[in-house]
């Protein structure tokens, strides 16, 4: 882990960590809330050269673990004086906080930027930041879903990768074998099969809602991609495996023992790095569309809140980093990418991942929706996904977990 | 019992009679401003529809808040998985603390370095532990698996039905420590003449255990269920770390739901009234042990 | 005495065997994480791996290149300024309880009973008042926040500790010419001092663990060291081989700590309990 608090106390007395540590310098000071990943060690970096260019403004971070932050962002709404002058924003929280009336709204500094060219942010990414009409939020990454495979696997058996939900099921069926099978799942109760199913969702041509806002989570569809994701849980994927979530299907895959999983595109870098977990099998893996090619989006986006003090200030570091020139470097150096342009960039290309990866991840992006929006997004993945994974346990069946599903989520849209 | 202190007539004198309330003093503010008001404003919030991204919208709410939980079956699958829960890793942890204590307490040799290196999990912090586990028994990555599977045993950790008793046996790994201490500790402290005298009556080891020793631990005994019951109570870092409830609700323990309605959903108010009828609950069950002690120690004097 | 030669082997036996099976499950999951926190990445989901050429980058990169050394810091902080404020108020407390009988046997098991409320009811107004305090993101929150379950819990041990003190002692010392005062600073509290131990450590104990109040009360330079642990499972999956570094650090200043007075910890914590 690189140094969490960029700034340093020497000399600091254990006694003296007791107080809130004051800023000394008379320039604009910037308090930054960000999550413990590597893509904010990649912004720590770059940032450096942001204070170098502007002495008048001074960045500090706050990096913490996920769950920590919805809390600490949230009360530093409800402060007089924000505590926070810039946030992150996960994209279920986005409507919430924006109708909240907890961000600002960001249309004037965004239009007053030259050259910024907000346009080249990939479609579904800036939807999720645009509430009501407003732009509440600038991307900061993507974790949209794609579908990650062994591809000597299937070159050995000579199978194309699937590319329709009942391909895909057939083939991780025909591919388990033994101690080997054809998908590492993640069907933990809450968030991460929500996340995970959404996916088999869309493939079947259903969704949460309807574009009236009506919730359809219980119709046909949505039943029939219930059944065929219980089917390949039973049939494919590890036994024992109902807890799983991110990290057990990832060590899975990279230990060899399953042949697909559907997870965040940019943990295809991470498995095909000699030095990471899968070792030998690195250069092995190769990303694809999930089946059915419409994916799950998740993204973070840089938000900036009505209480903020200098909002200008703010903007100008928020614009800065996710300009092109610097995002640029950001995604050279592993970040993940939200930007037409970079993503199309040979030079990118050359010095990252290779020409493939940045186009099928631009693919990726263009057809995706986002994990969940509205007011109680948080809630609705909650219910679904427990819903969901009660019917994989066989508690309830496909049908009756769904009926059930809407029901709450219905009680708790009112 | 201290109370007798009174009717000793130890030479108090009359102006001292203040000395007792004084010497409380501290007690009492420290609670007070760390306890008692942050209680007292939780009540407040579970009388409310308090919804933290809704404050300009804060709403007196009578019992609605309350009411609302009986309708809930989720919460009662949270309270009844925490009961399992609690009575389940107890029992357990009592049965093989006490015998662990007999014959610790008897060891000829290392009686201190064993006892040392028995108390090491109390020391590991809960959500360490959770992850720990949930890695070491991961069905296909994970070493205790694969040692089973090697004796022909297969089992699925985390399955429906197994899940919440692998929690249980998680927390018997980490707190059986704590009762072997409090058992051993009690049996160090008891007085040696009744097993003399069970020794020349010529009792059998099994009726000097049934007769003498259990009887005399009757109080560390209900001591050592209150203390560990009250903690299993607010088990949540295991859940957190492995099973987020799942499968199926089946461990979705209440503190785990009431961190998830209140700081997930930030519908606080309905998670202040979850919280007191938990103490309800928690409250009820310990002053039923408390009136079994206070009747065993009037029987016993 | 009377028990034959072979029985005794026996029961030995079979006592050793228990014993040892006890450590065995006690230690073995210590072990697994020892050897995981010198495994290469790729090793790491291997059970079948128990032989490696180790590496000591997670040891290196824990202990020179994080702040884990500050997180350590802060918990231990955290943890003794919780129960000095835990003694100072308790044990004044445990004597009025003990020698006046203050309240009768239903203050003492109040005392217990604050033990019980659940976190849940108190982090969020402890939060809010933090927050009016501007106290957020400071070690004050947290120790607040333990002070709720360290105080009743120290305070607890320490009566039956003070009720253990024959009356004798003070008695005399005040005919000797002492003041009550004097008597308790002089006479009582010396005598509880193995009390005061592992009411102590116990305390600390609680409040080195936690982790619930100190996710939502600490951040950044002020996080504990449980919140720095659970920073090790990050959003693209856990970092395995550098948390186990973590825990093992974490458990061994404890664990020393503990083994210097574990005698006393058995015996205060037995006071405690026998004269509930």
């Amino acid at each position: 882990m690189t140094t969490k608090t960029r700034k340093r106390y020497a000399g600091l007395l254990a006694g003296a960590a007791l107080l809130a540590l004051a800023p000394t310098a008379s320039a604009v000071e910037l308090n930054v809330i960000m999550e413990e990943v590597p893509d904010y060690d990649i912004v720590a970096r770059l940032t450096e050269r942001f204070e170098a260019a502007n002495p008048d403004i001074q960045i500090t971070f706050d990096a913490m673990p996920y769950d920590a932050m919805r809390d600490k962002i949230l009360t530093s709404f409800l402060a007089p004086e924000a505590t926070y002058d810039i946030i992150i924003v996960d994209n279920p929280w986005m409507d919430e906080f924006a109708r909240a009336g907890y961000l600002a709204s960001l249309d004037e500094l965004v239009k007053g930027t030259d050259g910024y060219d907000y346009e080249d942010f990939v479609a579904p990414l800036r939807a999720i930041g645009e509430v009501d009409g407003k732009i509440y939020g600038v991307p900061y990454y993507n974790y949209a879903l794609g579908l990650i495979v062994r591809q000597d696997v299937f070159d050995a058996k000579g199978i194309a990768v699937p590319t329709t939900l009942e391909d895909y099921v057939a083939t991780i069926k025909s591919l388990t074998e033994g101690d080997f099978y054809g998908a590492a799942m993640q069907p933990q109760q809450g968030y991460k099969i929500f996340e995970e199913w959404k996916n088999w969702l869309y493939a079947m041509g259903g969704d949460l809602m309807d574009e009236n806002g009506n919730v359809v989570i219980d119709s046909p569809e949505a039943v029939k991609a219930l059944e065929m994701y219980i089917d390949a849980y039973n049939n494919a994927a590890p036994p024992g495996s109902l807890n799983w979530g991110f990290d057990e299907a990832l060590r899975a895959v990279a230990s060899g023992k399953a042949a697909t999983m559907m997870s965040y595109n940019w943990m295809l870098p991470t498995l095909n790095n000699p030095e990471g977990p899968a070792g030998e099998l690195a250069g092995k893996f190769q990303l694809y569309e999930v089946p059915g090619g419409k994916a799950v989006l998740g993204a973070w986006h840089w938000a900036i809140p009505a209480n903020a003090e200098d909002r200008e200030a703010a903007w100008k570091f928020v614009s800065w980093i996710t300009s092109k020139e610097v995002d640029k470097e950001r995604v050279i150096l592993g970040g993940a990418p939200i930007r037409t342009s970079v993503m199309t960039d040979p030079e990118v290309w050359e010095k990252g991942y290779g020409e493939r990866y940045y186009k099928t991840v631009l693919a990726i992006l263009e057809d995706a929706e986002p994990l969940a929006t509205g007011n109680n997004a948080e809630e609705l993945i909650d219910i679904v996904g427990t819903e969901l994974n009660a019917a994989v346990a066989g508690k309830k069946s496909p049908k009756q977990a769904l009926a059930d599903a809407a029901r709450r989520v219905k009680a708790a849209l009112e | 019992m201290a109370v007798e202190a009174e009717a000793n007539g130890m030479a108090i004198p009359a102006s001292r009679w203040g000395l007792r309330y004084r010497l409380l003093l501290p007690l009492t503010l420290t609670l007070g401003a760390v306890l008692l008001y942050p209680l007292l404003f939780s009540f407040w919030v579970s009388l409310h529809r308090y919804q933290l991204t809704r404050l300009q919208d804060v709403r007196f709410a009578g019992l609605r808040n309350y009411l609302k939980l009986f309708e809930d079956p989720a919460f009662w699958n949270a309270i009844l998985n925490t009961l399992t829960f609690v009575f389940g890793a107890v029992t357990l942890e009592l049965v093989l603390g006490f015998a662990l204590a007999l014959l610790l307490h008897r060891l000829p040799r290392f009686r201190h370095l064993a006892r040392a290196m028995l108390l090491t999990p109390m020391f590991v912090t809960p959500i360490a532990v959770g992850l720990m586990f949930r890695f070491l028994l991961n069905q296909q990555l994970g070493v205790l698996p694969w040692l089973l599977e090697g004796l022909g045993i297969r089992i699925d950790w985390f399955g429906p039905g197994m899940a919440l008793f692998s929690i249980i046996l998680i927390d018997v790994w980490q707190w059986t420590p704590f009762m072997l201490l409090l058992l051993l500790a009690g049996l160090e402290s008891l007085p040696k003449a009744p097993f003399e005298a069970a020794r020349i009556d010529g009792a059998s080891a099994w009726m000097t255990f049934t007769r003498v020793t259990l009887p005399l631990m009757k109080p560390v005994l209900l001591v050592a269920i209150v203390i560990r019951g009250l903690d299993a109570f607010k088990v949540f870092e295991y859940i957190y770390a492995i099973t987020r409830g799942g499968p199926g609700g089946s461990t979705e323990t209440i503190l785990f739901y009431i961190y998830k309605v209140g700081f997930r959903f930030f519908r606080m108010g309905e998670a202040a009234a979850m919280a007191y009828v938990l103490v309800a609950v928690t409250l009820a069950l310990v002053t039923l042990l408390y009136l079994l002690m206070t009747r065993e120690g009037r029987r016993r004097s | 005495m009377t028990v034959p030669l072979l029985r005794r082997r026996l029961y030995l036996a079979l006592q050793t065997g228990v014993v040892g099976l006890a450590l065995l499950t006690v230690l073995f999951p210590f072990f697994w994480i020892f050897l995981t926190s010198l495994k290469p990445p790729d090793l790491v989901a291997r059970p079948d791996v128990w032989t490696f050429l180790p590496s000591a980058a997670n040891w290196r990169e824990v202990f020179l290149e994080s702040d884990v050394p500050r997180y350590i810091a802060n918990s231990l902080l955290v943890g003794v300024v919780t129960v000095a404020i835990a003694l100072l108020v308790g044990f004044p407390a445990a004597y009025s309880f003990s020698r006046y009988g203050t309240g009768g046997g239903l203050a003492r098991f109040a005392v217990l009973a604050a033990e019980m409320v659940p976190p849940a009811v108190l982090i969020v107004p402890l939060f809010l008042v933090m927050y009016r305090l501007a106290l957020t993101n400071t070690l004050v929150a947290v120790i607040a926040a333990h002070l709720t379950f360290v105080v009743p819990v120290v305070t607890w041990f320490l009566i039956g500790f003070v009720d253990e003190v024959p009356r004798e002692l003070e008695e005399q010392a005040m005919v000797d010419g002492y003041t009550r005062g004097q008597a308790i600073l002089r006479v009582v509290l010396p005598a509880v001092r193995p009390g005061i131990a592992a009411a102590g450590i116990f305390g600390f104990v609680l409040s080195w663990n936690d982790m619930f109040y100190a996710l939502i009360l600490t951040g950044g330079a002020s996080k504990t060291l449980p919140v720095a642990i659970a920073g090790y499972w990050t959003f693209r999956g856990i970092e395995m081989g550098k948390m186990a570094v973590a825990i093992l650090l974490a458990v061994v200043p404890v664990l020393v700590a503990s083994f210097f007075v574990q005698k006393h910890l058995v015996k205060g914590l037995g006071g405690g309990a026998v004269k509930m």
